[in-house]
């Protein structure tokens, strides 16, 4: 037993755990119940890194090429140990905190309050608490260190259940809306008192996942070799099941309003907004390779000149007046120019930025998106984009007399944006712009000496991925139908990055699925608006440490920029040329090519 | 390449079948009414519908989290203590209205534009909301809010809005009022004090920053400045985000004002006051409400002696003894501390408004059901006239200002009515204007 | 098209591109672009000098704000020199360099904030202000390490993308833990006594704090100049910035040295963090952040990688923020030239960058074949 690595794993968890009492989080879910009234948030947050600690410890490590695998017993004591140390550390916070005082310490970290320590004690005195801490803390450990040496058979279903109930409690906001307007029966699921799921609902909900893993191990291969074959071996051209399954999926992509009402809706017009930046960046940073961390650019750009095009009014101290410049057009044909202006102004950007690379490349995109920021913002511009109050009464997208202001509605708009930006990102990327933008991305200098005109493809991506950008950013103005400077700073070119990178860097389902996670969920859970930055921000580190292509990796596009952009620096000297990409890519990858 | 044609075209057609029969499904608000002299089937936006044991839905879009939230929780516990208050006293239990309790709705409005979208969805999406009270912020009901519940029919009255874009014409959504000021009262009246005795200005240079609210004031105080006769030397707009703001004063103190006008709030505040205070230590220094704080107090020291806050002066209700003696301590009973910002009395009104608007217009449909049309309420708030609330007297204009005779007081640094505010937190200077007055 | 056998290069190049390709565009363009910048700032500035508002712009005014602007530039280049150093030895940025800042800037605070309670920071004021920096580099140099072990060194082979967007992450996680922890709130920090108050020296009105930052920057840089170039730990620094592999080969431990080249960014950033409580009196979450960016700005402009470089992009931009709106643009007529604060320095940053790829300090080309 290593006993020097079992305390320095429960003692990070230790104080992991006294990290989230101090940065509030035990404190504000304390009454977030789960499952029943006994299983709360807050409860979870006291144990899960115990858990987690004793899962560190008792899982198959690899030395020296083979993997060692403890027997269930020691693994399940390791884990006892671990966790009991991490309790250990955070009942000793507990007593002493309450030695030197609550008030004293609040004085400092306003989140430990009188209420908070009483619910870390269970209402004991601190050394009986921190008995009971180290105790439960022990438990959680142990389960954790005995989890990952379970026979798989065994393993997978558990994990299936666990993490399913957990997320049916954790998203009682969201299920119970949408069983009701399916007029779904949900009282037995959910408890309408207590808010988190009831036990009987639990129970049926862990039989449900685990009995679907247990389908997956035994069939899933079978099931992914069925829907991936096609119908004759080498064609091109999609199978009858593959035909079926997606027109499925196409289905309920267009049901999904009508199941589900309008305010979840609305968030999720919000994610195809997010979701055509992303296809857009993903054109610039995954395609071309250029590391652009100023996308709000575009997103301004279009949304601001969709409402100058559609006849928006700026909101003066006096009521509402013209700008400078603007045209009444409709929607539909402010559209495309709007898409041109972007193009041009993407050339623009791009201009200065050709010789750059790397980290002096992201500082400059950097840079120009704050400028824009400040220059919305400035009474310079007043006249022209309305300053800080902004602009209201952008016309609505209509089409006849058919509006789009109806957040149902607008998820049919927003859907056929998003799948016209996908197709032609798809036609993009396996066209000769693509393939020049591959080549560029792999060694520019040689691409360069092989005629592949750097200058004109990077401008070429920028322009594109502008254009697509911008589109994001009509539909935003369509949507709110007025805009102020507070919506384009620098955190939406952050929210953009994350998303194309979390949903894997050049894969078109990923972002997708990075705008679901990154903007959908935190649209639907807006209890948690105060962690939303926190989260996020471990979440991207959590990502580029343990999955940096993503959720949807795509194969080809996963590589991403290359050492040569050290030629920058004149101490680079030579650098290895390593072909080590980060940790966890396979080269046969798993997402669509 | 035919079948994916083929595939591709029954999907479509599919599709426009499915979009039209799911925007064919979208129920009306309101239903069938029962007697009455509105008839909810046919009247535009028709009717809540009240059940028999129902409470009665009223919704609230206030920022309660984040840094603002002192803001939006002393606004709800403001409308909570209306409800209260329904059965006549402050016994913290809960009166009704025509016989139905009243319950709350809320959301965040988060003092964003999207937060005030977000909430306004939610909001609107529920038919059984009576009526909302907020926004806290004015960007969040800016074109917002103030659209999205306006098209579907629902009240949105904010108790502390006073940009004054929300109810100007044009920009005036037809279902917002507002018991909050409207800051071209605010600005005038800071005009009027830097010009009057205890100042004598001639000249005056303002700091905005990026928020409406700023805009709003700064604006509002130019114009009359410049009305009177005044000359404004300059106008800056500073990044509120940023710390060092010694070149922009040293840009302003170059000109020479008289007096400097810097609404913001209260982090750019603490350090335009430590900043000025040597770069230009003779001019006056006036900043509003969204610095008065004891944060600010707690972050000038010494540096705060002598500058002016303008504010809502609540001594004024003071003479209004509902709100010394009993409203106060209701407050402090019910929440445990004293208020923590100047709307509560606004949302108490508000609330207060809506209630007795119910009852005016509400259809008893004989069953123990209600039916409160939506325009008819509406109507009947905005012609309140002549209402006692605890913020003085109530009669709404058509555009949605219904604070009429708006008290605004100006506070002399270290004697500011928060807490660590010292001497007799009284106002050196008030004065008392309508719109009317006011540019 | 076929090559002809035999034939020299050039002249297949010279069949395959036309008169316009041949043109040396780039050169053309940066000549041009020279001359309408030369044009914009001498005009800018002619037309602020002789506008009616310059009749109150005395020389003390213009010397004023250059001040003001070197004070501010002395704590931007301390924390530049964070981002050039480790730049310099991992080829990374490291964003969350801000949030190393803010920490020990806040850390410190509670220390501060006692000690002015009790009188002790004007009785003895040394001690005390040693004490509180003291706490300020703990603080810094800790999450300055916690960073490089948890996002820098598994990532060290990465491509480059990959340690920068974590550091976003890390910069935003950090940012908002401290505002878990202490609140959004911000906090008055206190100055000692002697520190307050002015200097006139040639006339013109000098902060007493901000010629103790001054001072301490100075000497702070100049330390750390001797640091690197005469001592062991240095020469190490720099051998691993010169090629890794073979100062690894050489005997010397990398992975020591690169924690201790972030421990040193640490150091500066804790006492930046100190000095900037002391000169501005007040400290929130956001503090490093906004500073962070516009210390990157200031070592890419200066050349990153070069302590030199840090030193120079730090004071250019505190001037450049203080004094450039109000020399150039004001003469255009814009209104409230402040608000483009920001902007202007921006589009320096661009044009430094489009002259000169590798900084102000760094060599003329971009590409290294």
């Amino acid at each position: 037993m290593d006993v020097r690595r079992l305390v320095r794993v429960g003692a990070i968890c230790g104080a992991v755990t006294v990290y989230f009492a101090l940065v509030g989080l035990t404190d504000r879910f304390a009454k977030l119940a789960l499952v029943g009234s006994s299983v709360t948030m807050g409860r979870l947050v006291l144990v899960i890194a115990p858990l987690i600690a004793g899962y560190a410890v008792g899982r198959p490590r690899t030395r020296s090429g083979t993997t060692v695998s403890l027997p269930i017993r020691d693994a399940v004591v390791h884990g006892l140990v671990a966790g009991a140390i991490a309790g250990a550390v955070f009942a000793l916070f507990v007593i002493f905190v309450d030695a030197f005082g609550v008030e004293r310490v609040r004085g400092v970290f306003i989140n430990v309050s009188p209420a908070m320590m009483e619910y870390v004690t269970f209402g004991q005195t601190a050394v009986v608490a921190a008995l009971i801490l180290t105790a439960a803390s022990a438990v959680a450990g142990g389960l954790g260190g005995g989890y990952p040496v379970l026979p798989v058979t065994l393993r997978k279903p558990t994990g299936s259940a666990v993490l399913a109930v957990f997320a049916l409690g954790f998203l009682q906001r969201i299920v119970p809306i949408a069983l009701d307007q399916l007029n779904v029966e949900r009282d037995w699921l959910y408890s309408r008192r207590l808010g988190g799921l009831t036990w009987a609902g639990a129970v049926v909900v862990a039989a449900i996942a685990a009995s679907l893993s247990i389908l997956k191990q035994r069939k899933g291969d079978r099931i992914r070799e069925l829907v991936r074959a096609p119908s004759v071996e080498g064609s091109t051209r999609p199978s009858g099941t593959q035909i079926v399954v997606a027109l499925v999926l196409l289905g309920l992509v267009l049901v999904t309003p009508l199941l589900v009402g309008s305010v979840i809706s609305n968030v999720l017009g919000f994610v195809l907004i997010f979701a055509l930046l992303g296809l857009g960046l993903n054109i610039v940073v995954g395609y071309a390779g250029l590391l652009d961390l100023g996308y709000v650019f575009f997103f301004a750009v279009g949304a601001y000149s969709l409402a100058l095009l559609t006849g928006a009014s700026l909101n003066t101290f006096t009521g509402s007046g013209p700008p400078a410049v603007s045209a009444d057009l409709n929607f539909w044909v402010a559209v495309p120019i709007v898409m041109l202006i972007a193009a041009g102004a993407g050339v623009l950007i791009g201009a200065p930025v050709l010789r750059l690379r790397g980290d002096y490349l992201a500082l400059v995109t950097l840079g120009l998106g704050e400028m824009v920021t400040v220059l919305l913002r400035s009474p310079w511009l007043e006249p022209l984009v309305g300053g800080p109050s902004g602009m209201r009464g952008v016309t609505d997208a209509a089409i006849g007399g058919f509006g789009f202001q109806d957040p149902v509605h607008f998820y049919y708009l927003g859907i056929a944006f998003v799948a016209f930006a996908a197709f032609i990102s798809w036609r993009l990327a396996s066209s000769r712009i693509g393939r020049a933008w591959t080549a560029m991305r792999e060694d520019e200098q040689i691409a360069d000496a092989m005629g592949v005109s750097t200058t004109r493809y990077k401008l070429l991506a920028f322009a594109m991925g502008g254009a697509i950008g911008s589109l994001g950013g009509a539909l935003f103005a369509v949507k709110i139908g007025s805009l102020t400077p507070a919506s384009f700073e620098l955190l939406v070119s952050i929210q953009v990055l994350g998303i194309v990178i979390l949903g894997g860097i050049g894969s078109i389902p990923g972002v997708i699925v990075g705008s679901l996670v990154l903007v959908g969920l935190p649209g639907l859970l807006r209890e948690f608006e105060e962690y939303r930055l926190l989260a996020y921000g471990a979440a991207i580190v959590a990502v580029m440490l343990l999955r940096p292509q993503g959720l949807v990796p795509n194969v080809r596009r996963s590589r991403e920029l290359h050492e040569e952009d050290e030629a920058q620096d004149k101490w680079a000297g030579d650098v290895p040329r390593d072909e080590h990409v980060a940790a966890g890519i396979s080269p046969e990858g798993t997402g669509a090519g | 390449m035919t079948t994916s044609r083929w595939v591709t075209f029954t999907v479509g057609v599919l599709a426009l079948a499915l979009v039209s029969a799911g925007c064919s499904n979208d129920s009306s608000t309101g239903g069938a009414s029962g007697g009455g002299a509105v008839d909810c089937a046919s009247v535009q936006f028709g009717c809540v519908e009240v059940a028999a044991d129902a409470p009665i839905n009223l919704g609230t879009l206030l920022a309660t989290s984040g840094d603002n939230a002192d803001l939006g929780t002393d606004s709800l516990n403001g409308v909570k203590l209306a409800i209260d208050h329904l059965d006549g006293t402050f016994d913290q239990t809960d009166g009704q209205v025509l016989g139905h309790d009243v319950k709350l709705t809320n959301e965040d409005d988060l003092c964003s534009a999207d937060g005030g979208q977000a909430g306004g969805q939610a909001l609107a999406a529920d038919d059984s909301i009576v009526a909302v009270i907020g926004t806290s912020c004015s960007s969040a009901a800016l074109g917002v809010a103030d659209t999205i519940l306006s098209q579907k029919g629902v009240l949105l009255f904010s108790p502390s809005n006073t940009n004054p874009a929300l109810t100007a014409e044009g920009t005036h959504q037809p279902f917002y009022a507002r018991t909050a000021h409207n800051d071209r009262i605010q600005g005038a009246i800071v005009a009027e004090f830097a010009a009057g005795d205890m100042v004598g200005a001639k000249t005056a240079a303002t700091i905005a920053d990026e928020s409406p609210y700023t805009q709003g004031l700064t604006a509002a105080f130019e114009a009359n400045w410049e009305n009177a006769g005044g000359t404004v030397t300059d106008s800056e707009q500073i990044n509120s985000e940023d710390t060092d703001f010694k070149p922009v004063l040293q840009t302003i103190a170059a000109t020479n004002p008289d007096v400097l006008y810097f609404p913001v709030f209260v982090s750019a505040c603490s350090l335009i006051i430590k900043q000025a205070k040597d770069i230009m230590p003779d001019t006056t220094k006036i900043v509003s409400d969204g610095c008065l704080s004891s944060d600010t107090l707690k972050n000038t020291g010494d540096s705060v002696d002598g500058v002016y806050a303008s504010s809502p002066d609540l001594s004024a209700f003071q003479s209004n003894t509902a709100y010394a003696d009993e409203f106060i301590p209701a407050y402090k009973d019910a929440f445990g501390t004293a208020p923590l910002s100047v709307f509560h009395a606004h949302a108490y009104d508000a609330a207060n408004v809506i209630f007795q608007a119910i009852q005016q217009v509400a259809i008893d449909n004989g069953d123990g059901t209600l039916s409160i049309p939506r325009q008819a309420l509406r109507d009947a708030v905005f012609a309140t006239s002549g209402y006692d609330g605890l913020t003085g007297t109530i009669t709404c204009t058509p555009l949605g200002d219904c604070a009429t005779d708006v008290t605004i007081g100006v506070f002399k640094a270290p004697g500011w009515p928060v807490e660590g505010g010292s001497g007799n937190q009284k106002a050196v200077f008030t004065d008392t204007k309508s719109l009317e007055d006011v540019l | 098209m076929t090559i002809a056998e035999g034939a020299p290069a050039t002249s297949v190049a010279d069949v395959r591109l036309s008169t316009f390709e041949r043109l040396p565009w780039r050169r053309i363009i940066l000549v041009l672009l020279a001359i309408v910048i030369v044009a914009v700032t001498t005009i800018g500035i002619y037309k602020t000098l002789t506008s009616p508002e310059a009749a109150n712009y005395s020389g003390e005014f213009w010397a004023q704000l250059t001040v003001d602007g070197l004070s501010y530039g002395a704590i931007l280049s301390m924390v530049a020199l964070g981002y050039s150093m480790v730049y310099g030895i991992l080829r990374m940025i490291n964003f969350a360099h801000g949030e190393v800042f803010m920490a020990g800037g806040f850390a410190s605070f509670f220390f501060a904030n006692a000690y002015a309670k009790s009188g002790f920071l004007n009785s003895n004021t040394v001690v005390a202000v040693l004490i509180v920096m003291t706490v300020s580099v703990l603080v810094s140099v800790g999450v300055a390490l916690l960073l490089e072990r948890v996002c820098y060194r598994p990532l060290r082979n990465a491509p480059r993308l990959v340690p920068l967007i974590t550091a976003i992450g890390a910069s935003l996680f950090i940012q908002n833990s401290f505002r878990g922890f202490f609140g959004p709130q911000s906090y008055g920090y206190p100055r000692p006594s002697s520190l307050n108050g002015q200097v006139p020296i040639l006339g013109v009105h000098v902060n007493k704090i901000d010629i103790a930052v001054l001072v301490v920057a100075v000497v702070c840089m100049l330390v750390l100049q001797m640091f690197v170039s005469r001592t062991k730990t240095g020469r190490s620094m720099r051998a691993v910035a010169e090629d890794r592999e073979i100062a690894s080969l050489m005997g010397i431990d990398v992975d020591r040295t690169i924690a201790i080249t972030f421990a040193v960014g640490g150091v500066l950033a804790g006492i930046a963090g100190v000095l900037f409580g002391m000169t501005f009196q007040q400290i929130q979450f956001t503090s490093g952040f906004t500073l962070g960016i516009a210390a990157f700005t200031a070592a890419v402009l200066g050349g990153i990688g070069s302590i030199g470089g840090a030193t120079l992009g730090g004071f250019l931009i505190g001037v450049l923020r203080a004094v450039g709106p109000v020399l150039i643009l004001t003469g255009f007529g814009i209104p409230s030239v402040h608000s483009l604060n920001e902007a202007f320095v921006f589009l320096v940053l661009v044009l430094v960058l489009v002259f000169r790829p590798g900084g102000l300090l760094g060599t003329g080309e971009a590409e290294k074949v």
